[in-house]
C-alpha cells in the first residue's frame, strides 16, 4: 500500500529501469534533432568561454584608450575595426558579453524563482491567495516594462544588482501563469489526490510532486525568457543606463554620433552580438522544449503561447 | 448586465491601474538613496536655511502621506513638477512631444497589424509547408532583433550608402510648415524598423489561432454543407481567428511603445522616446517620472479600448 501511494510520474520513470545515463542519451538524441538548437548551444558555449577567459585572449584593460588607432575600419589586425578611442572592437565585444550574460542568467533565475513560487502558491492554495497573486500579476503585466525598468534604474542608479533585480522583478508574471495552470492540472491527478487522502503534508505535495513534475517546463520557459531579458538590458544600455561601460548596448549608445562619418562597424557588430545571442537562446529553448516536452513538438508556437499567456 | 455597466467597470479598473502606476512612481522616487531631494540639494556648501526653504518650496518638508496626496492631486491637475532642464512644467514638455510619437506609432501599428495578419493567413493556408516555415522564420528573425540596431542598419544603408532616405527628424530642416510628403519621406525608415521588429507578435499569433480554428467542428460542418474552401476560410475561419488577435492589440501597444522609445532615439524622431533618452542623459528626473506615468496611461487606455472593441466584436461575450 505505502509503496504505490508514493507513485508519481517521476518515480514511474525511474522504475522502468531508466538510468541517468540512458535518460541523458535520450535527451541528447531529441535535442540534437533540431540543427538550429545545436548551433545555438555551440554559439553560447563559445561566447561563455570567450567571455570567461577574456583576460587570457586580450590581457589588456578594456577601458584604456588607444588613441593611435581611432576609428580603423575592419582589417586583419582589427577584424571588427576599432572604436572612437581606438579600442579593438572584437576585444570590446568579448569583454562586453560579460554584463549581458551575467544579467541574463541572474534576472532569468530571479524571475523564474519568483514565478515558480507564486505560481505554486496560487495553484495550490487557490481562493483568496490565488486572487491576490493573480491580480498583482495582472498589474505587473499592464505596466510597461521598459519604461518602468528605465525609471527605476535612472533613479536608483545603474549598477549590476539594480538592473538584474528590476528586470527579474518585472518579468515574473508570465512564469506565474504557466506554473499556476500546470499546478492546477496536476492537482486534479490521482496521485496527488491519493497523497492528500493519505494525509501528506503541504511540503511533501509541493516539493515532492508539484515542483519536480514541472521542472521541465520551468526550465523551458526560463530559457525562453532569457532573450527578452537580453533585449531589455541592451535597450537600457543603449539609452545610456549601462552598469558597466564595456557592454554591447553601451557600445551602440556611443556609436550614435559616428554613423554619419561612415563608421558603420561601430554600431553593426555590437548589435549583431546582441541579436545573435538572443537568437541563440531562442534556438536552445526550442531544442530544450523538443527534448523535455516531446509531447508538444509544435515549433515556434512557444513564443505565441508565451505572449498569449500574458493576457 | 448591460454593455454600459461593463464599460463602467472597465473604466474603474483602468483608473485603479493608473493609481497604481502613480503610486509606483512616488515609491521609486522616495526609495532612491537620499530621497527625492538628493538631486536638488546636492551642494555641500548649502546653508541649512537655504536647504529648508528649498524643501519647503517643493513641499518636501511635509509628512509622507501629505506629500503623496499632493502628488496625486498634482498628477490630476497637470502639476507634474518642473523640468530641471527646460525649467518649464514637465507636463507641458511631455504634452508637446505626444503628437510626434503618435505620428510614428499609429502608422506603424496599422502596418504591423495588416502585414502580420496577411503573413499569418498565408502561412496557415498550408501549415508546416515551405511557405509557412519561411514566413514564420522571417518574422521570428526580426523579433529577436534589437529595434535600435535594425534602425542603425537601415539608416547606414539607405541614408549613408544609398542616400535615398532622410536619416533623422520628422521634417526637413528647410521646411517651415508641415508638409505631408516630407513627413511620409521621413516616416519610411522608422516605420519600417518598428513594423519589422513587431511583426512576429501578430503573424505567429494569427497563424496559430487560424490553425486552431480550422480544426473546429463548425468548419467541418461548413465543409459538409459543401461550401467552397475560399468561403470557409475567409467567411468562417478568418473572422473567428481575428478575435484573439484583436485582444492582443492592446498588449502590443506596449511593445510598440517600447520599440518607439528606442527607434525614435536612433532616428532623432522628436517624440517621447527621444525625450526619454535626452532626459536620462540630462538626469532630468521630473521628466523621466512624467514619461513613465504617460506611458502607463497610454498602455492602460489602449488595453481598455481593446477590451471594449472585443466586447463589441464577439457576440458570445456577456458582460459579467
Amino acid at each position: 500500500m505505502a509503496c504505490w501511494t508514493r507513485e508519481s510520474p517521476m518515480d514511474e520513470r525511474k522504475e522502468t529501469k531508466q538510468t541517468v545515463f540512458s535518460r541523458a542519451a535520450k535527451f541528447l538524441k531529441l535535442y540534437s534533432r533540431d540543427r538550429s538548437a545545436i548551433f545555438g548551444l555551440i554559439f553560447l558555449a563559445t561566447l561563455i568561454l570567450a567571455a570567461s577567459f577574456a583576460f587570457v585572449l586580450y590581457p589588456v584593460d578594456p577601458e584604456k584608450p588607444e588613441l593611435a588607432s581611432t576609428l580603423f575600419p575592419p582589417s586583419v589586425v582589427h577584424p571588427l575595426g576599432t572604436d572612437y578611442i581606438g579600442r579593438d572592437q572584437l576585444m570590446l565585444i568579448i569583454y562586453g558579453a560579460r554584463p549581458s550574460l551575467i544579467i541574463a542568467f541572474a534576472a532569468g533565475a530571479i524571475l523564474s524563482l519568483l514565478g515558480t513560487l507564486t505560481g505554486l502558491a496560487a495553484g495550490y492554495f487557490g481562493g483568496k491567495v490565488d486572487g491576490a497573486i493573480m491580480r498583482t500579476a495582472d498589474i505587473f503585466l499592464t505596466i510597461p516594462t521598459l519604461p518602468l525598468v528605465l525609471l527605476v534604474v535612472a533613479v536608483l542608479g545603474p549598477n549590476l544588482i539594480n538592473v538584474m533585480l528590476v528586470i527579474g522583478l518585472t518579468g515574473w508574471p508570465v512564469m506565474t501563469r504557466i506554473v499556476r495552470s500546470d499546478t492546477l492540472s496536476l492537482m486534479k491527478r490521482d496521485f496527488i489526490e491519493i497523497e492528500r487522502v493519505m494525509g501528506a503534508g503541504i511540503r511533501r505535495i509541493l516539493f515532492k510532486h508539484l515542483l519536480p513534475n514541472q521542472l521541465n517546463s520551468i526550465l523551458v520557459y526560463t530559457s525562453l525568457s532569457i532573450p527578452v531579458v537580453i533585449l531589455t538590458e541592451a535597450g537600457l544600455e543603449f539609452l545610456g543606463l549601462a552598469p558597466i561601460s564595456v557592454s554591447w548596448g553601451f557600445m551602440l549608445n556611443t556609436s550614435i554620433s559616428y554613423w554619419i562619418i561612415g563608421a558603420w562597424w561601430l554600431s553593426f557588430f555590437p548589435g549583431l552580438a546582441i541579436f545573435s545571442t538572443a537568437l541563440a537562446f531562442y534556438f536552445v529553448s526550442e531544442g530544450l522544449k523538443a527534448a523535455l516536452n516531446p509531447k508538444q513538438r509544435r515549433r515556434q508556437e512557444s513564443l505565441v503561447v508565451q505572449l498569449a499567456e500574458r493576457k | 448586465m448591460g454593455f454600459a455597466t461593463y464599460i463602467a467597470k472597465r473604466l474603474v479598473v483602468a483608473v485603479l491601474l493608473i493609481f497604481v502606476a502613480a503610486t509606483l512612481n512616488f515609491a521609486i522616487v522616495h526609495l532612491a538613496p537620499g530621497g527625492p531631494d538628493a538631486v536638488l540639494l546636492n551642494n555641500p556648501r548649502m546653508s541649512p536655511e537655504a536647504r529648508a526653504s528649498i524643501l519647503k518650496s517643493f513641499g518636501l518638508d511635509k509628512p509622507l502621506y501629505e506629500q503623496y496626496a499632493l502628488y496625486v492631486i498634482g498628477l490630476i491637475t497637470g502639476n507634474w513638477g518642473t523640468s530641471y532642464f527646460f525649467l518649464t512644467p514637465s507636463y507641458m514638455v511631455i504634452a508637446q512631444r505626444i503628437p510626434a510619437t503618435l505620428a510614428l506609432m499609429i502608422p506603424s501599428l496599422t502596418l504591423t497589424i495588416v502585414i502580420g495578419i496577411g503573413i499569418g493567413v498565408l502561412a496557415s493556408r498550408k501549415p508546416f509547408s515551405f511557405a509557412d516555415r519561411f514566413l514564420s522564420s522571417f518574422s521570428f528573425f526580426f523579433y529577436a532583433m534589437p529595434a535600435f540596431w535594425l534602425g542603425f542598419v537601415l539608416l547606414t544603408f539607405f541614408s549613408l550608402f544609398l542616400g535615398v532616405l532622410p536619416a533623422s527628424g520628422m521634417a526637413s530642416v528647410t521646411s517651415t510648415k508641415f508638409q505631408l510628403a516630407d513627413y511620409l519621406h521621413h516616416l519610411i525608415l522608422p516605420m519600417t524598423t518598428l513594423t519589422l521588429v513587431n511583426l512576429a507578435n501578430f503573424s505567429l499569433l494569427m497563424r496559430s489561432s487560424l490553425i486552431e480554428v480550422l480544426e473546429q467542428n463548425y468548419i467541418t460542418t461548413a465543409r459538409g454543407k459543401g461550401l467552397t474552401e475560399h468561403l470557409i476560410f475567409y467567411r468562417h475561419a478568418l473572422r473567428n481567428a481575428l478575435l484573439p488577435t484583436v485582444t492582443m492589440v492592446g498588449l502590443f501597444v506596449g511593445f510598440i511603445l517600447t520599440g518607439a522609445i528606442l527607434t525614435e532615439t536612433v532616428f532623432s524622431w522628436p517624440g517621447l522616446g527621444l525625450l526619454t533618452f535626452d532626459s536620462i542623459f540630462r538626469r532630468d528626473y521630473p521628466i523621466i517620472l512624467g514619461l513613465f506615468f504617460m506611458f502607463s496611461v497610454m498602455i492602460i487606455f489602449s488595453n481598455l479600448i481593446t477590451d471594449i472593441i472585443y466586447g463589441l466584436l464577439d457576440p458570445r461575450i456577456t458582460y459579467g
